[in-house]
């Protein structure tokens, strides 16, 4: 109705927002990558291994720096059951102009000859404590399926991973909950890559 | 941030976090053109401000025509609430999808959805305008209202609470029913100085310090020992806390404490948001929030899985789930946060207000005037 639609547009003259100087990029022109949360499952190992007390995920991406890969935090290594959340997400500029080798990256991960290239691999590593006198141990890996996203054109969210062990990759420990903000991005990647190969 | 600030005016303005449906849920400011926000609500996805000219504004989302504008289409920027225009308000209160507000008359209002009877209006048909609860007259005078999922609270400046709406876990106190239409009076003897409604349980602070909880049992929420738990309908002191308690803040499966000396956190804290570190996601037991201890914290804010903290001299603190922004913490990169952190953007301002809701959060600041070296400097 009329009345309905005056109470929402008027009389909010008195409110200032200040313009934003700020362009958002375009779905395109970036992705996002969250580390949600992880479990491990009860029987596996690494669940009585009084050496892993708390862990972390990281993965590799092109050129970012790992110290913006990895999760700030190491959390305390999640109980039979429980899951642990560091919602850690990151953008990744993927400017037409300024990123191209991170383009090139994906494209390559994206035309996946290699099974093992065609894969985003996150790490979980086990965090010594302060008072420890130990290095970081690996603990897990999990893979992401880059060219999945790209052919079903939907954002990936909350998948859900199988941890496998670095020794026996046949091996699943756990599950790791990812979130992946790409398939606008791969897209166009691909079609860009595909159409230079060609011309 | 690391971009150019625009000049936010002495009065200040209010900044926006997370899904709050404002400037495309990019963290934001606004301010208003002759007046100021002297309160704040966050509902799940809704947003109430009360000005200095006691209007309301609400924005976010209104499926339930909680926004109180006639409408339930939602609403990206805040708008006045005209029908209330000519009264004064005094306090929001926003619920999971339910507004509820007071006047310096001391009539209470409220829209929204009502499936429990949280409008008070005697029956359970949602409203997208503001009702008055015929209930409250100018008898009583209104010191500070809330709203929790499906759940209405109003206390008096007598120190009489008034709770309806949800009572399937107990959540307002009554023992054997299982919702009210119309306002109840919650008592355990003694005047009541502070209430806060999280998303399934409740808590309040007597005049004499002493806090009650009661609702859903699960996770420690109610920060009661198991022998306990059984009586989770009606409120019971919650032990542990030595000192005076002031405030309380109940957010979904959290509770947050402040008495006279520190900030005390119980129940869920997967996400971080009992600020208690990285190893310890549940607690029924309350426990302090040391990394803050040497802080004189004034005011503490709930939301869903989230948790302000504003300092005696405007810093802000936040921490709990990192999603969409909702710590103030960055512009597109999030984590969630398992101690209390420093929100680096406001040391040029003076924290006013926070209000934390499901997804967002909203703060009202003032520029802070000179000393801005030194506070970075303490950090
Ligand atoms: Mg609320
Ligand atoms: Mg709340």
């Amino acid at each position: 109705s009329s009345e309905v639609s005056e109470a929402q547009t008027t009389d909010s003259d008195d409110i200032v927002t200040p313009v934003s100087l700020k362009c958002p990029k375009a779905g395109s022109e970036k992705m996002c990558i969250e580390i949600v949360s992880l479990a491990f499952y009860p029987e596996a190992e690494v669940m009585c291994d009084e050496n892993v007390k708390q862990v972390y995920v990281e993965y590799k991406f092109c050129d970012v720096p790992l110290s913006e890969t990895e999760t700030p935090v190491s959390l305390r290594k999640p109980r039979a059951g429980e899951e642990i959340h560091f919602h850690f997400s990151k953008v990744i500029d993927l400017d037409p102009l300024e990123q191209k080798g991170r383009r090139r990256f994906l494209f390559a991960m994206l035309n996946r000859q290699d099974p093992e290239q065609g894969r985003l691999k996150f790490t979980v590593v086990s965090d010594p404590m302060d008072d420890e006198n130990k290095e970081c141990q690996e603990v897990g890996y999990a893979f992401l399926e880059l060219w999945q996203i790209m052919e079903s054109g939907r954002d990936g969210v909350e998948q859900e991973l199988d941890i496998v062990s670095p020794e026996d990759q046949a091996t699943q420990i756990g599950r790791l909950k990812v979130s992946l903000q790409a398939a606008a991005a791969l897209h166009a990647v691909y079609k860009e890559m595909t159409e230079d190969t060609f011309s | 941030m690391g971009e150019p600030e625009e000049v936010v005016p002495g009065s200040g303005a209010v900044f926006t976090f997370g899904k709050t449906k404002f400037a495309e849920n990019i963290p934001s400011k606004f301010w208003f053109k002759n007046d100021i926000p002297t309160f704040l609500s966050c509902g799940d996805e809704h947003t109430a401000i009360v000005t200095g000219n006691n209007k309301l504004y609400m924005f976010g989302s209104n499926n339930w025509g909680q926004l109180g504008l006639g409408s339930k289409s939602t609403v990206n920027k805040p708008t006045c609430v005209k029908a209330l225009k000519p009264e004064k308000v005094k306090f929001a209160a926003c619920g999971r999808n339910h507004t509820l507000v007071s006047t310096e008359g001391g009539k209470v209002y409220a829209a929204g959805g009502n499936n429990e009877g949280q409008l008070g209006l005697g029956d359970t048909d949602e409203r997208n305008s503001f009702h008055l609860i015929s209930f409250f007259t100018s008898q009583r005078k209104i010191k500070q209202l809330s709203a929790g999922s499906n759940t209405s609270a109003a206390l008096t400046e007598d120190g009489e609470l008034f709770m309806w709406g949800d009572n399937s876990e107990g959540q307002i106190g009554l023992k054997n029913m299982t919702n009210v239409c119309v306002p109840q009076q919650v008592t355990v003897g003694k005047p009541i100085s502070w209430i806060s409604c999280g998303y399934y349980h409740s808590a309040f602070v007597t005049t004499e310090g002493e806090l009650y909880t009661f609702g859903e049992p699960e996770c420690g929420k109610l920060g009661l020992p198991n022998q306990l738990l059984v009586n989770h309908r009606m409120p019971q002191p919650v032990p542990g806390i030595p000192e005076k308690v002031v405030q309380v803040a109940c957010g979904g499966g959290h509770t947050v404490v402040l008495t006279e000396k520190a900030v005390y956190t119980f129940g869920l804290g997967q996400f971080g948001q009992l600020g208690l570190g990285t190893f310890r996601f549940e607690t029924s037991v309350p426990k302090v929030v040391e990394h803050i201890k040497d802080q004189k914290i004034s005011s503490i804010s709930c939301g869903e899985n989230h948790t302000a903290l504003i300092t005696d001299i405007g810093l802000m603190y936040t921490f709990g789930d990192g999603r969409h922004g909702k710590l103030g913490l960055g512009l597109e990169n999030f984590t969630n946060q398992f101690i209390p952190t420093l929100c680096s953007n406001f040391l040029r301002f003076i924290v006013q207000l926070v209000a934390c809701g499901g997804c967002h959060m909203l703060v009202f600041a003032t520029p802070r005037l000179g000393g801005t070296e030194e506070m970075e400097l303490e950090e």
